[in-house]
């Protein structure tokens, strides 16, 4: 029977036993009532036949169960002699065993685990309630080099009273602050939150409660919220705590809560408000009135109930145009607010790495299903005989499908669950070399929507695989196969097949391969970009002083000058310098406008990133300096404010001239008004601070003895290795103030490294996947052509014997494979096009249609390839041609 | 006419093909003729006559279509040729069976 009309049968067989059920019920319904007619027609009262008759039958409902017994039982009792054929099958052959379920096993796990992680930040929906109500708010400040710029106090309140759409704005700026008291002192990084910051989340404390507005006070804060963290790690998880007060910052607050483990924010990278905040505070009441230009609050907004994303983005668009209007303040250029809901910006920054990832792992899980098929295709070929024998002895084509189907499946089964397992175990390891940008996958776990997906796919995948060789062979008459050698039988037909799965899984090997290598060359080309500093060797701390005991300016740059002195004469110490902010560091940005004119149009002057370098800091870090000077002890609050600004800033500003001694506006306090005018003492190159990749913002630097920033980060550099550093430099602060914390002790090359780690976490997992796959479609050719080798011993028996010479035999055989690479490179590389184009967005430095890419993993997989053919050739150009013709 | 006996274990499926062999039959009809050609030995019962239907049926050895037959829709089996090749091979066997029992029993 044709396979197509075989299928038909089996789906409608299928479908029978559905309804059969009720069949039984009309087929007993029938017989009953005849036997009843019966009764009646020799004479008895219809309603006393109807009762013999019942009782005669006995109960209905266990003649219903005997049959279904009957059905069950059968299907029951094959399909296990099945699944113990496959398994005797799969011990007789186990290296055939192994070898499936290994590559299966692979292709699995890794699914499991990259699937599990893109669930975990792209589907799964973030702990607040409602959350597809909830948005970002950024003011859009893209002319002046900052698209996703926070807001000022006063402009939340405008969001607060114009907008219509939106049950409730609100707000968080991450800052530090000091623990002191019982324990060691200790900085946490904190989060000043407006007082409907929580409830507006609908996140729910562990204990105690969050926020209300009646904490709100004008001085201070006298209230705070601490993490399960800071709970656990300083209180030892003392249920008593709340209600308690606890001295923050020298004053004492009341602890109002706990958040209950695991509670993160969700707040994208670049809002400088980092995942893992360990307390947080109310601002000041007042804080709303704060100047118009002091921009720091991530804001986010609540949309009211059934409103579209549409509406609540005309709604905020309408008020930043309000607002325009309504204050001189925006001057011509105004301001303009950008909504994006929450779940879309959270994951902005990893979706694509994400999707690249899941891409990759899906395709070498297909490559695996196609070495898999592609065993199983020689496996039926070797079993083709015994196909037959069983044919002929009464068994259907459609229990032998069924036959190859359990077989498929206890397979899929056994490598799935092993592969589950190992993707478990992969991903615990993952989520252990996660970089700092993807804290949030650290959640990720094993789930079973992932596992669904993943088993089914490979579950589906193998049963298509499995059964196409079995319905082959129902293609194939029985009695030829019994008759004539099972060369005959089919064999040109799965060979054809196995060489389709195998140009397949070439050119799928090629698509990633390609994505690797494009990949690694990224990360390469941003390890070669020069950042315009050097971190190797520098160790770096962060210290806070506090408000209480350094009152005043000069109390805080005194203290600078003598720590930076006593650190310099640590020993082992060749430099020590202090920054306002450590390269790719997690602080919020320091930075605002800048004018080269008195009279200026403030609104539309460009913007630079700020930071407050003391004498020294630039030449530790190893800053280039283009012209003029660097700043010494003498640039202080005695002398007039001066500035260092880098080279794309003096390009911009006096194109052509030197920028040494001009004159610069600009806005240390942040209040939106560049004001402070100072003068340029030297031009630097551009230090990529923010990104290692892009120059992101023009660079203003500040003496820090003129405007300081707290906490600021201490480098000290060292011939030696940093880290031995960190007793002595504990040591000698200790020795200046007993009380200071000092915290994020690390050497600045982790910073480098985090924020490279991303794009190297990326290349490294798709260069794994493409050497798995490289593996597997190498085992494919190498399958096959060994394949076809044994079936033509015969033909280069002959050949060798009619003297053919070893090289013509060796290009038979490497013809043989080259077919098949010839094709799978072709269509891969056609692939890899489309594939790269994709890419493209990941790429630095790297064309997508790279040449030398193309070319390189087009060697390798050719090698590869004809490494794969080697065995069998040689296998054979030793075939003894009187040997073969002997078995012939 | 004596009592009815017990089917021996395993034989009602053959007794079926039997009666199935000249024209398709429905349950009652197939009950009916058992009942008949063994003289009221073997009386087949509904808890046992479907079950056997059925595994019959999924054997391949009949077939169940729902037609008209006194006066009503009925489901009536007929013999494929599946079942004709298992009767045949059934009441073979079957005699073998019984000149093995008759040996047995019947000899000195």
């Amino acid at each position: 029977m044709p396979f197509v009309a075989r299928a038909r049968s089996v789906w409608r067989s299928w479908r029978h036993g559905r309804r059969l059920d009720a069949e039984l019920d009309d087929e007993l319904r029938a017989y009953i009532d005849l036997r009843v007619a019966r009764r009646i027609a020799a004479g008895e009262p219809a309603d006393a036949a109807r009762r013999a008759e019942l009782v005669a039958i006995g109960s209905v409902e266990s003649i219903k169960t005997g049959v279904r017994e009957v059905r069950m039982g059968r299907l029951l009792d094959e399909t296990v002699r099945d699944v113990r054929q496959a398994w005797r099958g799969f011990l007789r052959s186990p290296s055939f065993s192994l070898t499936v379920l290994a590559t299966l096993a692979i292709g699995v796990a890794a699914n499991t685990a990259i699937f599990s992680v893109a669930y975990a930040l792209l589907v799964q929906p973030l702990p607040f309630r409602d959350p597809d109500r909830l948005v970002f708010v950024w003011a859009d400040q893209t002319t002046e080099g900052y698209p996703r710029a926070p807001l000022s106090g006063p402009e939340l309140r405008d969001l607060d009273e114009r907008a219509t759409a939106f049950d409730g704005f609100a707000a968080i700026w991450a800052t530090t602050t000091s623990l002191t008291g019982e324990n060691e002192p200790e900085q946490l990084r904190i989060g000043l939150v407006t007082s409907d910051y929580f409830s507006l989340l609908g996140a729910e404390p562990l204990l105690g409660r969050t926020f209300r507005r009646e904490d709100e006070t004008s001085g201070p804060p006298a209230t705070i919220l601490l993490s399960a963290a800071v709970w656990q790690r300083r209180y030892g998880s003392d249920p008593g705590l709340v209600g308690r007060r606890i001295d923050v910052n020298g004053r004492p607050t009341i602890v109002i809560g706990v958040m209950p483990v695991g509670f993160r924010l969700m707040m994208p990278p670049d809002a400088a408000v980092p995942d893992d905040l360990e307390a947080w505070q109310l601002f000041n009441q007042r804080f709303t009135e704060g100047p118009r230009g002091q921009r720091y609050l991530r804001v986010v907004g609540r949309m009211r109930a059934e409103v579209p994303v549409s509406l609540a983005i005309d709604d905020v668009a309408r008020v930043g145009r309000e607002i325009s209007a309504a204050h001189a303040f925006y001057g011509s250029a105004g301001r303009q607010f950008e909504t994006v809901p929450l779940h879309v910006d959270a994951v902005r920054n990893v979706r694509l790495p994400l999707l690249v990832l899941s891409a990759g792992v899906a395709t070498l899980l297909l490559i695996a299903c196609l070495n898999v098929g592609s065993l199983f295709v020689a496996r039926s070929a070797a079993r083709a005989s015994e196909s037959a024998v069983r044919v002929a002895m009464g068994a259907t084509a459609g229990r032998l499908l069924r036959q190859h189907l359990v077989e498929a499946l206890v397979v899929a089964g056994a490598g799935t669950t092993l592969g589950v397992l190992l993707g478990d175990w992969g991903l615990s390891l993952l989520v252990r070399a996660t970089p700092e940008s993807l804290s949030r996958l650290r959640a990720a776990t094993v789930n079973l929507p992932v596992v669904f997906v993943t088993a089914g796919t490979a579950i589906v995948w193998m049963s298509v695989l499995a059964v196409l060789p079995a319905a082959l062979a129902a293609r194939q008459a029985a009695a030829s196969a019994l008759a004539d050698d099972r060369r005959y039988t089919g064999g040109r037909l799965r060979y054809r097949l196995r060489r389709a799965l195998t140009v397949a899984q070439i050119a799928l090997s090629v698509v990633l391969v390609v994505a690797a290598f494009l990949l690694v060359r990224t990360v390469q080309r941003v390890q070669q970009i020069d950042a315009g500093f050097h971190a190797a060797g520098i160790l770096s701390f962060r210290l806070a002083l506090p408000d209480g005991r350094y009152p005043t300016r000069d109390h805080f740059h005194a203290f600078s000058r003598q720590l930076q002195g006593a650190l310099a004469s640590v020993n082992g110490v060749s430099a020590a310098a202090s920054i306002s902010h450590a390269p790719y560091d997690h602080v919020p940005n320091w930075g605002g406008p800048y004018l080269i004119q008195e009279g200026e149009d403030r609104s539309r002057a460009p913007q630079a990133d700020y930071r407050a370098v003391s004498p020294g800091a630039m030449e530790l870090l190893g800053v280039r300096l283009i012209e003029g000077r660097w700043f010494t002890e003498d640039d202080d609050t005695r002398h007039q404010p001066v500035v260092i600004v880098d080279d794309r800033l003096a390009r911009r500003a006096w194109p052509g001239a030197s920028a040494v001694g001009r004159a610069v506006a600009v806005d240390p306090a942040v209040t939106g008004t560049p004001s402070t005018w100072a003068t340029v003492v030297g031009v630097v190159a551009h230090v990529r601070h923010r990104s290692p990749v892009e120059e992101i913002r023009e660079q203003v630097y500040f003496s820090a003895r003129q405007a300081a920033r707290n906490p600021s980060v201490y480098l000290v550099r060292s011939a030696a290795d940093p880290s031995s550093l960190v007793g002595p430099v504990r040591d000698a602060i200790r020795a200046l103030d007993p009380r200071l914390p000092i915290y994020d002790v690390r050497p600045l090359q982790i910073y480098v490294d985090e924020a490279r780690a991303l794009r190297a976490f990326t290349a490294t997992l798709v260069g794994m996947f493409a050497a798995a796959a490289l593996v597997l479609a190498a085992i494919g050719v190498y399958g096959v052509v060994a394949y076809s080798v044994t079936e033509r011993r015969r033909e280069f028996g002959v050949r060798v014997a009619l003297g053919a010479s070893s090289a013509r035999v060796l290009r038979l055989v490497a013809g043989e494979g080259g077919w098949m690479v010839v094709r799978g490179l072709a269509l891969g590389a056609a692939g890899a096009a489309i594939g790269a184009y994709w890419l493209r967005a990941q790429l630095v430095g790297v064309d997508p249609w790279d040449p030398i890419t193309l070319v390189t993993t087009l060697v390798v997989l050719l090698s590869v390839s004809l490494l794969a053919c080697a065995a069998p050739a040689l296998r054979a150009l030793r075939t003894d041609p009187s040997e073969v013709l002997r078995e012939g | 006419m004596a009592a009815p006996l017990e089917l021996v274990k395993g034989t009602l499926g053959l007794l079926i093909l039997r009666t199935l062999e000249l024209e398709p039959r429905h349950g009652v009809a197939i009950a009916d003729r058992i009942e008949q050609i063994t003289r009221g030995t073997f009386r087949v019962k509904a808890g046992s006559l479907f079950p056997a239907l059925h595994r019959l049926e999924q054997d391949g050895a009949i077939v169940g279509e729902w037609i008209l037959a006194d006066g009503r829709r009925m489901k009536t089996y007929r013999l494929t040729a599946a079942g004709r090749r298992q009767l045949a091979a059934g009441t073979r066997e079957w005699g073998r069976v019984v000149e093995a029992m008759r040996l047995v029993l019947e000899g000195e």
